[in-house]
């Protein structure tokens, strides 16, 4: 085990963990949340994903949402894995609970009402793309900012795990827009990129380690058929060592068989986790969601 | 109520600490630029010639002296697509990172945070940074995930947060591409700091920059990194629909000086962009430097019969010089 494509990624966690219990984007350096959460993902189970959550849990702000670092002091978007790392280890109570309720009331900036207005008149000037439905409320990756990709798949992911102990239709329409929103975006080869389709006119091309973020969002979505094939096809083509280990937890929870790569680990702590998640005896059902 | 000096050591040393830990953008802030400016145009058809000379020359004639210095160099890194020029060139850099460790630089550091690829060290693969940039890895910092710190006062925001290499650095170099830009006009040495922001913090794409206003946000980050120098490659810039989707455009020129407004509105005339229809530059002269023609000192090529006009998209037309 400890020479297999998994073990060796998991042995490098162990060795990249901080003394506080959280896992720096690159080994020596301040704990990030989300590498922290990756980590703790791969590791679930372990004493160190257990230490990563003690610390994670004094990150968590009074209105509920969870900040990017001990130095950063707003909510993140992040608070999304937060939510799932939670209903992973299967702790509902006051922090999953807020954590939610901050998901729910957090929404892009250009779907309030006078943004949209704004946004109205600026796309008839020009000055504005009009390429995306405003009223589809999705995610940004910080308050007060529009939605994107990844903040979106995120919090659909993280929805979803939460569903069944959050009762009410709240939760629902907000998972129903956020899907409607990323099938917005989706670029015209039927992929995704950060989360705009063209730019002054121009299409613009998806990337993969987007499409797989994306696919991971709206697993099971019967919309994703034919991307599924793209992701393959971007799986053996991509240079990224992210983006192919987001292609392979997007196949995987999407039920497609991918065989991983002998690919040499790099020092992004992130990568190796993601490379962990994605391994086949990883812990990439920790992220499958259900309807 | 008495307080004794024992018991104001405490909050004087918090209050010490808070100040260190928290950089204040405005007394960050630079001189206001009066009198001229230098700005050294280098003429280079090709990125076969000897840049690192060029690159050089330029440093020396625009009279900056590194001896001693941590340098950090802040290439144009956005995405990658083979059949156009968006990213500085690899051999800028090289050039860059010889010409300041020769002219005594204590440490050359090379970083950059695209603003919409997650896997920099894959897009630094693709652009040929990686494999032909001599001990990459060790030098290259992915400043969107590189350690923060706060940064007190960012246009109407009461903070920005940025990362640690680009504040303890003694000069930023912006070694920035020379391209027009679909909503900012142009792309040069000023809009090239949108690269310094933190991801990890602000997003992919870094959003908030467009909320706070795209010219405000660009001059800002000129002020906080006043301690800079510019080096712009226009060898093959890009036009049209830049700064991802345009053309290759030949201008065959390096554009190089310590005051950055100066050195994009040369670029602008280069481009036969009037600086003064480019709002961010309205912004930036005479506040954080000069972008009139009569006070920039020209050093190496004149600027005069340099001019090759960049096609605009029809949206900018309006910025055309005359």
């Amino acid at each position: 085990m400890a020479d297999s494509y998994l073990g060796i990624r998991l042995n490098a966690l162990r060795k990249a963990q901080n003394p506080d219990g959280g896992w720096p984007y690159f080994p020596g350096k301040q704990s990030w949340l989300e590498p922290t959460l990756y980590a703790a993902l791969a590791l679930h189970g372990e004493p160190e994903a257990d230490r990563a959550w003690e610390l994670v849990s004094t990150w968590q702000q009074k209105d509920g949402g969870w900040h990017p670092s001990a130095e950063v002091g707003f909510p993140h978007s992040t608070t999304a894995l937060a939510v799932t790392v939670a209903a992973a280890r299967g702790e509902f109570g006051s922090p999953f609970q807020n954590g939610v309720q901050w998901l729910l009331g957090a929404v892009g900036v250009e779907s309030r009402l006078y943004k949209r207005a704004i946004l109205r008149v600026g796309s008839v000037f020009g000055m504005v793309e009009d390429q995306r439905d405003f009223s589809l409320k999705a995610w940004p990756w910080k308050l007060e900012t529009s939605s994107w990709v990844e903040p979106t798949s995120q919090a659909l992911v993280a929805l979803k795990k939460a569903a069944p102990k959050i009762p009410g239709k709240e939760l629902r329409e907000r998972v129903r827009l956020g899907e409607a929103m990323l099938l917005n975006v989706r670029c015209v080869d039927g992929g995704w990129n950060y989360g705009n389709r063209t730019a002054r006119g121009d299409e613009l091309r998806s990337y993969p380690e987007t499409t797989g973020i994306a696919l991971v969002g709206l697993q099971g979505r019967p919309e994703v058929g034919a991307t599924l094939d793209l992701a393959g096809k971007m799986l053996r083509e991509t240079a990224s060592p992210m983006a192919r280990a987001w292609l392979t937890v997007a196949m995987r929870v999407n039920g497609i068989f991918v065989d991983v790569h002998a690919a040499k680990l790099t020092p992004d702590v992130l990568i190796a986790a993601l490379e962990a998640l994605g391994a086949p005896e990883g812990n990439y059902s920790l992220l499958k969601v259900t309807g | 109520m008495k307080i004794t000096r024992r018991e104001l050591l405490p909050v004087a040393g918090a209050a010490a600490l808070a100040g260190y830990a928290a950089w204040d953008a405005r007394r960050l802030a630079p001189p206001k630029r009066t009198g001229t400016s230098a700005v050294a145009i280098m003429k280079a058809a090709s990125y076969t010639v000897d840049l690192a000379g060029k690159i050089t020359a330029g440093i020396r004639a625009c009279g900056l002296e590194v001896r001693g210095q941590r340098v950090l160099l802040k290439p144009n890194l956005v995405e990658f697509d083979p059949n156009t020029c968006i990213n500085t060139n690899v051999a800028v850099i090289a050039a860059a990172y010889e010409a300041f460790l020769k002219l005594g630089a204590a440490e050359v550091l090379i970083g950059e945070g695209p603003g919409h690829r997650r896997d920099t060290y894959a897009l630094a693969e693709l652009a040929h940074y990686r494999g032909e940039l001599e001990k990459f890895d060790s030098l290259f910092v992915d400043l969107n995930r590189d350690d923060v710190s706060p940064v007190m006062n960012f246009a109407d925001r009461d903070r920005i947060y940025l990362p640690n290499t680009a504040m303890r650095a003694d000069l930023v170099v912006s070694l920035a591409k020379m391209k027009t830009h679909h909503w900012a006009g142009a792309t040069l040495s000023m809009k090239n700091f949108f690269g310094l922001v933190p991801g990890a913090v602000y997003g992919w794409p870094k959003n908030e920059l467009h909320q706070v206003g795209i010219p405000e946000s660009i001059v800002e980050l000129t002020r906080i990194f006043h301690r800079s120098f510019a080096i712009v490659d226009g060898i093959v810039g890009m036009e049209g629909n830049g700064p991802i989707q345009g053309t290759p455009k030949q201008a065959g020129v390096l554009v190089m000086g310590s005051d950055l407004p100066a050195v994009d509105a040369t670029c602008c005339r280069i481009m036969g962009i009037d600086p003064d229809k480019v709002e961010y530059l309205q912004m930036a002269s005479d506040r954080l430097g000069i972008t009139e023609e009569a006070r920039i000192e020209q050093r190496g090529e004149k600027l005069a019969g340099l001019r090759t006009d960049f096609q605009l998209i029809k949206e900018f037309q309006t910025l055309r010089l005359a």
